[in-house]
């Protein structure tokens, strides 16, 4: 298959992974996922072509196992039970749903990834597979490590094999512990023993996560636990199959992006909050309706994402600190309150959970491709920031910034995420709360205006930036609005004062740059390979430069927490101590890159596009092949 | 005292029956005493959008057709504030028709005052959504508000002038801020309002108009029997104007803000946001997903 270069403007070839052939070696396209990632690694296990598995000497540092069935299966239970297990013994967790939702309508599953070491994406291969029907195991079994074993529900999946193991999970559910939907814990009992799980701690895990609910429900989640284990020995099978490494990690929690974006928000002072459900942003909502509530705050769910920032708008002139979050789908509608927030000078936080688009596109799939649109979106032009986290607690201090930021600068301020970062969770530091400012900027009092002779709400100053009163505010009367305005804001059409209108908000994108979060640096600072990313492509990418490091390619990594505009100065000196830049993203166009090309020409020859567009987020190894130049 | 922005003329054409509405809005706050700093126009966009800029008052501009979401941010930020959206039947019942069947069912303590002359004015003439058949080649059925309004189960005040009898006109405008003010909920009020550069009606509406509280019986708490005296009205070829229905006091939908912030006093806007202040719940929440 022929391989076009992107930045040329020519076609791609449409495959799920491309990189630009300019490192000096023939790059090539690789295949999208079902495939790669996890067969280039390791080659695919087949039922045929599998031995017995190979009991690992050491105990794995790295594990990943996933769980799929037919939703209801409570394949989530056991995710988060393994999640629980993993967090007690020590280990770094990353969670993730819906990594097979590819197949048939119905179907859910859910993965658990422990690490001795801090993780921020998912195994580019599974060690544990368990299928409560078919379509979890022929799906499943491509993504299979080399040892790993499938744990199928007797009945339910039909494939043999030498690693699959078939127990009677639901089985043994509904005919001793008293209910079908049981399964989940005693698959998790089974599991236990096959990795070799300590029994007291894993039993543990069962009683936390049940004991809420009280005597009855918790005595026979614990029965069927106890069960599980049992008809692991029973079956005579020789366990462990293989087991886990202890980890140091301590006092860490598990959040999701949007659980981080959600909490930060509450703490830096954010009291509304005006949304509409789409997938994946919907949870920053949900959150928001438990916390809010507790500060004298407000979550409303409005009748389209135009009322949502529209609602917004209103919130945020009348005084309170106010955020929509949203989708590409809800951002297009978006759209014209994006520009009348930004005419009118009002402080918003808007955050955009990307997925795959245009359109409907594919609403659980992840994707980084509205960059260009949230940078350029608007008719006529107005300033704006865009700022990009990367992992959880970074999500949590960038919506601290962002809302401190919006109203500082009196205008809009996006937060953008990405489908696998707004939804998996992951282990960190509980945040720190000792870092947080509650910064507003310009806005006025009651006790500042009387002392002022003459108040005008869009006053001409040297920054741009002019005392912000809000609505019950004595001598602080103004008018707000969209239309271009004179200082009074009244209406005005007046050459010389647009100019003057115009310069006074524009200017911003120039004044605020040292107001606006630094992009992190990672790896070898003497290092001639630059890697450049943002949002999860964080994880994969720190991921990537151990592998790399370890196959003697170090590797620096700029992680950009602000896209826009876009950080010209330390791109430069980034760039200029590098020979070459891989700039991954999961776009189809290459959007970061191209705004760094736009604005820093003479460094480009340096640049190299890696995107990644078929829904699925980046995995290390991808990274690892596209700087190696290997297939 | 701080000088601030002052009211500035008109924009309107002479004889533009939005004078009407003005007027009545502005006396109306004023009986009512409404300080000038917590009263917040909301206007839409069109000739009657820039009321904003001729009044006393906070006043915000919103986008076409996106009045109603914006003053509903502002109440539920700051219950504590007047609320008066103004616009257009172009935008209300245009672009803005989603917002206004919403809004009505959300039941935010705001006014909303539609000046309805049947045509687009500022674009000069087209047809609106509450124009005749036959108006500027018109050939789908007029909207009425009213109809749909009482179709709506929240909604608790609505009511119909026009701006050639001010004094009902500034009377209804009145008795909808009122109902805010004892935080009943949202509070309709469309007033017909002639365009005379381009749908000049002042002669032909004032012959048209009917008050249905004069019917014999009206009894303005009965929605069935308000929405089927409208009806009847509407086929004698006759305007239904009056105060339409307003829900018993002891009947109705609470109002949206009232049961989100049931003390006025306390609201996003109100909130201490500090850190120090709520550090100890922060930490519980941020604890939470340990």
């Amino acid at each position: 298959m022929e391989f076009f270069e992107i930045e040329k403007g020519k076609l791609n070839t449409g495959v799920g992974l491309t990189i630009a052939p300019r490192t000096g070696h023939q790059a090539r396209p690789r295949q999208a996922m079902g495939s790669t990632p996890a067969e280039q690694v390791h080659p695919p296990l087949s039922t045929e072509r599998v031995g017995p598995p190979v009991r690992p000497r050491e105990p794995l540092n790295d594990i990943s196992l996933m769980i799929g069935g037919q939703g209801g299966d409570g394949t989530l239970t056991i995710s988060d039970l393994l999640g629980r297990y993993f967090h007690a013994r020590g280990l770094y967790i990353y969670t993730a749903r819906a990594v097979l939702s590819r197949i048939r309508g119905g179907h859910a599953d859910a993965s658990t990834r422990a690490h001795v070491d801090p993780v921020w994406s998912q195994k580019a291969s599974q060690d544990v597979l368990v299928a409560f029907d078919e379509d979890a195991v022929k799906v499943g079994l491509k993504e299979l490590a080399p040892g790993g074993f499938v744990l199928a529900d007797q009945g339910s999946v039909k494939s043999e094999g030498p690693n699959i193991y078939h127990l009677p999970l639901s089985i043994t559910a509904a005919s001793k512990a008293g209910n079908g939907l049981y399964k989940n814990v005693v698959s998790f009992g089974s599991l236990s023993v096959m990795l070799g799980f300590d029994p007291v701690v894993a039993r543990g895990v069962v009683e936390k996560r049940f004991g809420r609910r009280g005597g009855e429900a918790l005595e026979a989640n614990l029965k069927a636990f106890d069960l599980g284990r049992e008809i692991v020995r029973e079956a005579g099978l020789k366990t462990p199959i293989f087991t886990v490494a202890q980890g140091n990690a301590k006092d860490q929690i598990l959040i999701s992006g949007n659980q981080a974006c959600a909490l930060g928000f509450v703490v830096a002072g954010g009291r509304f909050f005006a949304g509409y459900p789409i997938t994946p942003a919907t949870p920053i909502m949900e959150n928001l309706e438990k916390f809010l509530p507790q500060f004298d705050g407000i979550v409303r769910q409005a009748e389209d994402e135009l009322a949502a920032i529209n609602m917004a708008i209103g919130a945020a002139y009348a005084g309170a600190r106010t955020m929509t979050a949203t989708s590409g789908p809800g951002l297009s509608l978006m759209t014209e309150g994006m520009g009348h927030a930004g005419t009118a000078e009002v402080p918003l936080v808007i955050v955009d959970c990307q997925r795959a688009g245009p359109s409907t596109g594919e609403p659980t799939r992840h994707e980084q491709s509205d960059l260009l649109f949230v940078v350029f979106a608007s008719h006529g032009e107005f300033p704006r920031f865009v700022l990009s986290p990367g992992y959880a607690s970074d999500v949590f201090d960038l919506t601290v910034e962002a809302t401190n930021l919006a109203e500082k600068w009196q205008l809009p301020v996006f937060i953008m995420l990405d489908n696998d970062e707004s939804e998996n969770t992951q282990s960190t530091a509980p945040f720190d709360l000792s870092k947080v400012r509650v910064d507003r900027g310009r806005l006025t009092s009651n006790e500042e205006l009387a002392k002022m002779e003459v108040y005008k709400r869009y006053e001409f100053t040297q920054d741009g930036i002019s005392r912000r009163s809000v609505p019950g505010m004595k001598g602080g009367v103004s008018q707000t609005t969209g239309n271009e305005h004179d200082e009074w804001g009244h209406v005005s059409v007046n050459p010389e004062n647009r100019r003057k209108m115009m310069a006074k908000r524009m200017n911003r994108l120039e004044l605020a740059k040292k107001d606006l979060p630094a992009p992190h640096l990672w790896g070898d600072e003497k290092a001639r390979v630059g890697l450049i990313g943002y949002g999860s492509t964080y994880g994969p990418i720190r991921e990537a430069q151990r592998v790399l490091k370890e196959k003697g390619v170090p590797t620096r990594f700029f992680q950009a927490r602000t896209l826009w505009p876009v950080p010209r100065e330390a791109l430069t000196t980034f760039l200029e101590s590098v020979d070459v830049a891989y700039v991954v993203e999961n776009n189809y166009t290459g959007q970061f890159g191209r705004l760094i090309r736009q604005e820093l020409p003479e460094l480009a020859p340096k640049l190299r596009p890696v995107v990644k567009f078929d829904g699925l987020a980046f995995r290390a190894p991808d990274i690892v092949h596209a700087v190696r130049g290997e297939p | 005292m701080t000088e601030v922005v002052k009211p500035i003329p008109s924009t309107w054409c002479p004889g533009c029956g939005d004078f009407g509405v003005m007027a009545a809005l502005k006396n109306s706050l004023k009986e009512l005493k409404v300080p000038t700093e917590e009263t917040v126009i909301v206007g839409g966009i069109g000739c009657s959008g820039g009321i904003h800029n001729f009044l006393d008052g906070y006043g915000f501009h919103s986008l076409h057709g996106r009045l109603l979401p914006t003053a509903v941010g502002v109440k539920l930020a700051n219950p504590k504030l007047t609320v008066v959206a103004v616009g257009g039947d172009g935008d209300g019942y245009a672009i803005g028709m989603g917002h206004f069947i919403h809004t009505l069912k959300k039941n935010v303590d705001i006014t909303y005052i539609v000046m309805n002359n049947e045509t687009y004015g500022l674009t000069k003439g087209q047809p609106s959504p509450t124009a005749k058949v036959g108006f500027h080649g018109n050939i789908e059925s007029p909207f009425d508000s009213v109809l749909t309004a009482l179709s709506i189960p929240s909604a608790g005040y609505i009511a119909r002038g026009f701006s050639g009898a001010p004094r009902e006109a500034a009377q209804y405008v009145t008795e909808a801020l009122r109902y805010n003010r004892e935080r009943r909920g949202f509070a309709f009020v469309e007033i017909l309002s002639p365009c005379v550069t381009y749908n000049d009606t002042y002669q032909l509406w004032r012959q048209q108009v009917e008050n249905v509280e004069k019917l014999p019986g009206y009894d303005r708490s009965q929605r069935a029997k308000a929405f089927a005296s409208v009806l009847e009205v509407k086929e004698r070829g006759k305007i239904p104007v009056g105060q339409i229905f307003r829900v018993a006091d002891d009947k109705g939908v609470p109002a949206l803000d009232k049961t989100l912030l049931p003390m006025i006093e306390r609201s996003p806007t109100t909130a201490d946001i500090s850190l120090e202040h709520n550090l100890t719940k922060y930490q519980k929440l941020v604890s939470s997903f340990s």
